[in-house]
């Protein structure tokens, strides 16, 4: 895309806001910021000084042209002296574009950005709201990033105050981005109990971006995987990922939240399948977690063993490595499982040969407790020292099939009414199809005027 | 301490026995609740219990700690309760943003308290919180410190504090700042104030200050007394501004002749009743000019329309109906509905300008006019020449009932209808005479027309006599008589609110066989609930839970006339309500109509309340909601309005059409092409729609009515429910109501010329003699000129082609003014207006006609040797204070030749006696009345 073009585009988002300003409408200045992504990589410095010496009010332009280490500040003398209505939620948006910039091209300035996220709710503006929210991000990211982490953990009471400030104007877009971050920045020192604790006090606002509420279940879910909650932990990232667009863009968020869902998933007790693993966008980033799945489905602990040895630095970076710790239990149930299904009665020897377990006093335990927690149905004869499995029951005599298929109907059902809620209609448009029919009555009435025209001539 | 990754350890501290180890737990939680409040929240009924605990001795840490607490979890209530409880500790001078919100919250809540205890005085009292009181006690103080006594006495009139208004009013100590305040204070009050007990209490308030003042706001005292229906103080006024200086003198004239618009009858007779009638010769003639003034007003005012400069091109618009008339168009005058539809046209296109050449002309036409329509025919005279008070009478006696002939009933019913309208709100010299032709009449006829003419001319008096024999009319259950009585007595009493009427009305309505009675009684009550508000609420309830559906009619009205204006939600839900759920179809289409009066001072809102009403399947609905459109829009030329309406006037259902073309007609009153394009293609469609030969009659009385709306009084009228100072109109709104019902009887359509009101600037000088002057309006002229009456599209063509003519244009174009020339005078003028340059300002004389809209561009020259006396008015009546009295004045006498071809023959010229006399006196060259003429009874 040339310079000009990208101007282009970047004018349009101005105009954009600036009748969302006029009009009242907060879903133009949704529009604007969405239209950003397409040339956020485009930016550079000569664009957006033109753009900032353009369109940025006085009480701004200087900051934000000293932050473009822009050269000719020469020029904006001359333009200023041209009256223009100046709009504030433009200079902020110009500010954020600034932000986006200098996060792309690695030249963060915290300075900057913290004078934009502080003085953003002191203009009290509700059209300012959603640019607030990603300013806010923005800057969040930027102390995330710094090389010192002391700014990252305190910024917690900055957010808090953010999040109180953001939840008494109904600011929804700031509060999900303000809860999303201090639930960011808990799990990065692994303070889940506080993460917890947060989110049972606070209420995520249902008027939140889709991506925000997709990054709010994915913490969700990190933390519930935490607290040993599997069901809704799953839960959460699968909503999480469907919420979630799947582009280019996102295939970092896809990623981590495949990485805890499979990892769930083993706990509880299911194997991910298999084209999970070969998605173009995910293959190479979920290698470590496919050989961990394989051993925990053939339940070969000499493998799992293995596999999180060599991978060991791959989990902690991904912050699963606790959570893979626990599967070695699973590891063994899963071998069990497989030992049941494959023979009908089976010595204890022989299962704690092929678990690798140190004894057979070892297997009898653990077949034990595998019988106890009914991962497998079958009775241990202690005389002998043997499992014996019993039959399998025939799932389909069973309510179970009844039971998914509600669900997944149900759940097919749900998706079409929120689509249906989610859709726009524009005003008025209903109209259009009544001029139509208006102008059949009008014909109608013609062709009954023109009759009776012909009647009365008729009658002389 | 700053890097404190969890509060656990502080919150298990409030568990241990040791009160100090408690109260060092609270003071370090306090400190780091805002960071911690999650995990602190789930200690909060430990905190709680804390508090609770009166051996505790710092309860209060607790209870700002729990405030906090809940302040984060979004439980604003309990958070203020918590924070009461802090007392001292919860400081409200320091400026957070939980002291602000719990502030907010605690201000909230006591304006709700405050309002619970005014509303239910009779039942359980609401107690308040002595510390919510405490906390705004002390905000108020906070403001009377920072200067911000507009914030200080708003949330004082919500809350009804009257203590603190007048606290408030009395800090400010700058004059000029004071007048500001109190200005202030008054609109307010009126505007936002729904409660009419407290309400009065502030203005009786506001009028003490203004009475301590040296030179008060004269206009806004003199509001006060007429809301607060205060006559001696008002009177005492008069008197002692009359005894001051000529200036003085001149604001007394200034405030007599908004008194004469604003109040009611009663008032003005009681207000001319307590000038003492001895000192008017004792002292100096000055007081019986204020009081003559009064009853000379009532001259000047057909004066505004009549001696207007540009009198008006109504020429053509009779043309039109001449030629409908004599027969080249297709409306068969013998269709009794149409011979209506033309009358009402003529009579409002000329209302108050006293031209009735029309009905002179077609002397042979209105004798053609039988039974009702002859009533009306009549009865238009009354609307042709309203105001003329003095001559009223003997412009009508040839139809008026004489003792021992007996006439055509119907003539002599409209006779009396007419004089009563002649006479509208005025009505002190021919009330008695009406009372009498009604005791004398026996025709129910002549009994429903003095009904209705005393019902007009009696507006407002509240006078026992009128009323007791209107009843004796009722009583005797007639019902077209019965009816008129019905609606009279509403009229008589109106907005006196009086129990006694009510009683017996409702009483007599629900005995009565008669529908017609019954509707009569029904509006005729809702008129005596006129700007009641809440006081008619049991009223309201009553009627519309009323098993009669015309009863529930009257209770839909009742909320009109109650609320109009108000903007109040209350009534809007209402009124929504019964638009979607009554059976009744009149019932739901009043409903949808009172719409427009409850909204008509906020008309952008109204299109967007009846967006989807007007797209309802019950035609009934659609045609209330164009009404209401029209009603709320009158006069604006709102878009969105237009918009809607648009699409009503191709609707398959008659009545709706008709709805939509009078609708469009009062939105688009003294509207020309260049302010509202629309105007050239309605105009159109109403003679498109009246030249239909296989129309349905319905519509086209619509059009016919519409476009006789649209010229109204040769132009120079407005429809309005507003008066000019921004306060409701009540004749207008009366009138408009009772326009509405011509539903169910047309001559009822005449009560639409209350409403019509005169637009121009009249200037008057001490001796209300009308001296010559200038002002300058700083819009384009074409803006606001007369809409040209014929041919529109012709004469925009000349001003577009005016740069490059080809030689077949310039061909047409000659051959247009040939064909212009032969239209006549009027058109002349019309030629002229298009100039290639048009001025952006232009000056107007005494006598303009000025549109509301114009208003705001008008503006008097600052060193003009005459200014007006009351600031910021450019409409109406004003006085003009004389900066050079010795200098010789110039008059204007407006004369202009009596020719019977120009429209305007009607003139009045006002000879202006010497000062000593202080009166005007209309002898001009009056028109002859218009022969008499007989009815042919076919």
């Amino acid at each position: 895309m040339s310079e000009v073009l990208v101007l282009q585009s970047a004018n349009a988002c101005i105009a954009l806001i600036t009748r969302a300003v006029d009009e009242n409408e907060q879903r133009l200045i949704a529009r604007a910021l969405r239209n950003t992504a397409t040339f956020r990589h485009k930016l550079d410095r000569t664009i957006l000084t033109k753009l900032v010496v353009e369109n940025v009010s006085s009480t701004f332009k200087q900051t934000f042209l000293n932050n473009l280490k822009a050269m000719d500040t020469s020029e904006d003398t001359t333009v200023e002296s041209v009256s223009k209505k100046y709009i504030l939620s433009v200079d902020y948006y110009l500010g954020y574009l600034i932000l986006l910039f200098q996060h792309d091209s690695k030249e963060i300035s915290i300075e900057f950005s913290t004078y934009l996220a502080q003085s953003i709710p002191k203009a009290n503006k509700r059209e300012l709201d959603l640019i607030a929210a990603k300013v806010y991000f923005y800057h969040y990211r930027n102390l995330e990033l710094s090389s010192n982490k002391e700014f990252w953990i305190n910024a917690r009471g900055s957010l808090l105050a953010a999040h109180r400030t953001a939840t008494l104007r109904q600011d929804y877009e700031s509060q999900a981005v303000l809860i999303n971050l201090l639930l960011r920045n808990y799990l990065s020192t692994n303070h889940y109990d506080l993460a917890d604790k947060l989110v049972s006090k606070t209420q995520f606002p249902e008027q939140a971006a889709n991506n925000q509420l997709a990054r709010y279940n994915y913490y969700l879910g990190r933390i519930k995987a935490i607290q040993l909650d599997y069901t809704s932990s799953n839960k959460y990232l699968l909503q999480a990922m469907r919420k979630a667009l799947v582009t280019k863009a996102t295939s970092g968020f896809q990623q981590a939240v495949n990485k805890v869902a499979i990892i769930v998933q083993l706990l509880m007790g299911e194997i991910p399948e298999r084209n999970v693993f070969r998605q173009p966008m995910l293959k190479n980033s979920l290698v470590p977690y496919l050989k961990i799945t394989s051993a925990v489905r053939v339940g070969d602990l000499h493998l799992f063993q293995e596999a999180l040895g060599k991978f060991t630095s791959e989990f902690q970076r991904d912050k699963t490595f606790t959570l893979i710790l626990r599967l070695r239990h699973n590891v063994i149930k899963a071998g069990i499982r497989m030992l049941s299904l494959s023979y009908s009665r089976i010595s204890l020897r022989d299962t704690c040969l092929k678990l690798q377990l140190d004894s057979e006093e070892d297997a009898e335990y653990v077949v034990g407790k595998a019988i106890r927690d009914g991962v497998v149905d079958a009775v241990i004869n202690h005389e002998k020292g043997y499992m014996k499995s019993k039959e399998n029951v025939d799932i389909y005599s069973t309510n179970e099939p009844q039971n998914a298929f509600h669900q997944r109907i149900s759940f097919c059902l749900n998706l079409h009414n929120e689509s249906v809620q989610a859709m726009r209609f524009p005003m008025n448009a209903h109209k259009k199809d009544l001029a139509v029919l208006n102008d059949l009555i009008e014909e109608e009435k013609k062709l009954v005027n023109e009759i009776a025209n012909e009647e009365d001539d008729a009658e002389f | 301490m700053v890097n404190l990754t969890s509060a656990a350890g502080l919150v298990a501290l409030l568990h241990e026995d040791n009160a100090e180890i408690q109260i060092y737990a609270l003071q370090s939680l306090l400190q780091q609740v805002d960071l911690f409040w999650p995990e602190i929240s789930e200690a909060v009924t430990k905190i709680e219990e804390l508090y609770e605990d009166e051996l505790f001795k710092q309860r209060q840490l607790a209870a700002l700690l729990a405030s906090k607490i809940y302040y984060h979890l979004g439980e604003y209530d309990e958070s203020l309760s918590f924070a009461l409880g802090a007392e001292s500790l919860f400081d409200i001078s320091k400026s957070s943003e939980f002291v602000d919100t719990i502030i907010a919250k605690g201000i909230d809540k006591y304006i709700s308290l405050r309002r619970q205890q005014m509303d239910q005085s009779q039942t359980s009292a609401v107690v308040i919180d002595k510390r919510i009181e405490q906390v705004v006690e002390k905000m108020f103080t906070r403001c009377f410190n920072d200067k911000e006594y507009k914030q200080a006495i708003g949330i004082a009139l919500e809350s009804f504090r009257l203590d603190v208004v007048e606290n408030a009013i009395n800090q400010v100590k700058d004059t000029t700042e004071k007048i500001k305040i109190l200005k202030w204070v008054l609109t307010t009050v009126l505007e936002i104030v729904q409660n009419l007990e407290f309400r009065n209490k502030v203005l009786r308030l506001l009028a003490n200050f203004y009475h301590t003042q040296t030179e008060p706001d004269y206009d806004s005292v003199c509001q006060c007394y007429i809301h607060l229906n205060d006559f001696a103080a008002c009177a005492e006024l008069l008197k002692s501004l009359v005894e001051k200086d000529e200036f003085h003198k001149l604001v007394a004239y200034q405030l007599a002749f908004d008194l004469e618009e604003n109040a009611t009858q009663e008032f003005l007779s009681k207000v001319l009743g307590s000038l003492p009638a001895s000192q008017i010769q004792a002292v100096t003639s000055t007081a019986a000019d204020s009081d003559a003034m009064e009853v000379d007003n009532n001259e000047t005012q057909p004066l505004l329309s009549e001696s207007n400069k540009n009198i008006s091109p109504q020429d053509s618009a009779f043309n039109k109906i001449r030629k409908i008339i004599s027969g080249e168009s297709a409306l068969e005058s013998k269709n009794s509905v149409y011979h209506n539809a033309i009358t009402f046209a003529n009579a409002f296109m000329n209302c108050g300008t006293t031209s009735d050449e029309f009905l002179r002309q077609n002397l042979e036409w209105l004798s053609r006019a039988t039974h009702w329509t002859k009533f009306s025919a009549t009865a238009a005279l009354g609307v042709i020449h309203k105001g003329q008070i003095e001559k009223g009478k003997d412009l009508l006696s040839p139809y008026l009932p004489k003792d021992g002939v007996s006439g055509s009933a119907y003539c002599e019913g409209g006779a009396l209808f007419a004089l009563g309208l002649v006479n509208a709100n005025h009505g002190a010299g021919v009330v008695e005479y009406l009372v009498k032709s009604l005791k004398d009449a026996t025709d129910e006829t002549v009994q429903a027309g003095a009904c209705l003419g005393l019902g007009v001319a009696g507006m407002a008096t509240d006078d026992d006599d009128v009323y007791e024999s209107l009843k004796n009319v009722l009583f005797s259950d007639s019902a077209v008589a019965g009816e008129s009585a019905g609606l009279a007595m509403g009229l008589v009493m109106l907005g006196t609110a009086s129990a006694k009427a009510v009683d017996e009305m409702i009483q007599y309505a629900h005995e009565t066989q008669h529908e017609k009675i019954i509707r009569g009684l029904a509006v005729g009550i809702s008129m005596i609930m006129y700007g009641r508000e809440v006081e008619a609420d049991v009223l309201i309830e009553q009627l519309s839970l009323d098993k009669d559906p015309v009863l529930r009619y009257g209770g839909i009205y009742t909320v009109a006339m109650a609320y109009s204006g108000t903007g109040s939600n209350k009534a809007i839900r209402r009124l929504l309500h019964v638009a979607v759920s009554d059976v009744s179809d009149d019932v739901r289409r009043a409903a949808v109509t009172a719409i427009g009066f409850v909204l008509f001072r906020t008309p952008k809102q109204v299109p967007k309340v009846v967006q989807l009403l007007s797209e309802s399947y019950n035609p009934h609905v659609r045609y209330g909601a164009a009404l209401a459109l029209g009603i709320s829009c009158a006069g604006t030329g709102f878009k969105d309005a237009l918009d809607l309406l648009d699409p009503m006037i191709k609707d398959p259902v008659d009545f709706v059409r008709q709805g939509a073309l009078i609708a469009m007609a009062m939105i688009l009153i003294q509207h020309n092409e260049v302010l509202t394009p629309k105007v050239k293609e309605v105009r159109k469609l109403y003679e498109t729609v009246i030249g239909d030969k296989h129309g349905e009659v319905m519509a086209k009385f619509g059009a016919v009515l519409g476009q006789g709306l649209i010229d109204a009084g040769g132009r120079n009228v407005t429809v309005s429910l507003n008066s000019r100072n921004g306060h409701n109109s009540m004749p207008s709104i009366v009138g408009m109501a009772l326009f509405t019902q011509y539903w169910y009887w047309y001559p009822l359509t005449h009560f639409l010329s209350l409403s019509f009101q005169p637009t121009g600037l009249i200037g008057l000088n001490g001796n209300l003699e009308i001296p010559k002057f200038t002002c300058t309006s700083n819009a384009k002229p074409s803006l606001f000129a007369y809409p040209p009456p014929t041919k529109v599209k012709e004469v925009e063509v000349v001003e577009k082609v005016a740069t490059a003519v080809l030689s077949t244009t310039a061909k047409a174009k000659s051959r247009q003014k040939k064909s212009d020339k032969e239209k006549g005078a009027v058109d002349m003028d019309v030629k002229k207006a298009p100039k290639k340059k048009e001025e952006s300002s232009e000056t107007l004389e005494n006598l303009a006609r000025i549109c509301p809209l114009q208003a705001q561009y008008v503006t008097f020259d600052k060193d003009a040797r005459y200014v007006p006396v009351k600031k910021g008015a450019v409409e109406g009546i004003i006085l003009m204070n004389d900066r050079t009295p010795n200098e010789p004045v110039e008059l204007i006498s407006s004369s202009q030749p009596a020719n019977a071809v120009e429209a305007t023959s009607a003139t009045s010229t006002v000879t202006a006696t010497p000062a000593s006399a202080g009166t005007v006196s209309a002898a001009g060259n009056e028109p002859a009345p218009p022969a008499p003429f007989e009815y042919t009874e076919d």
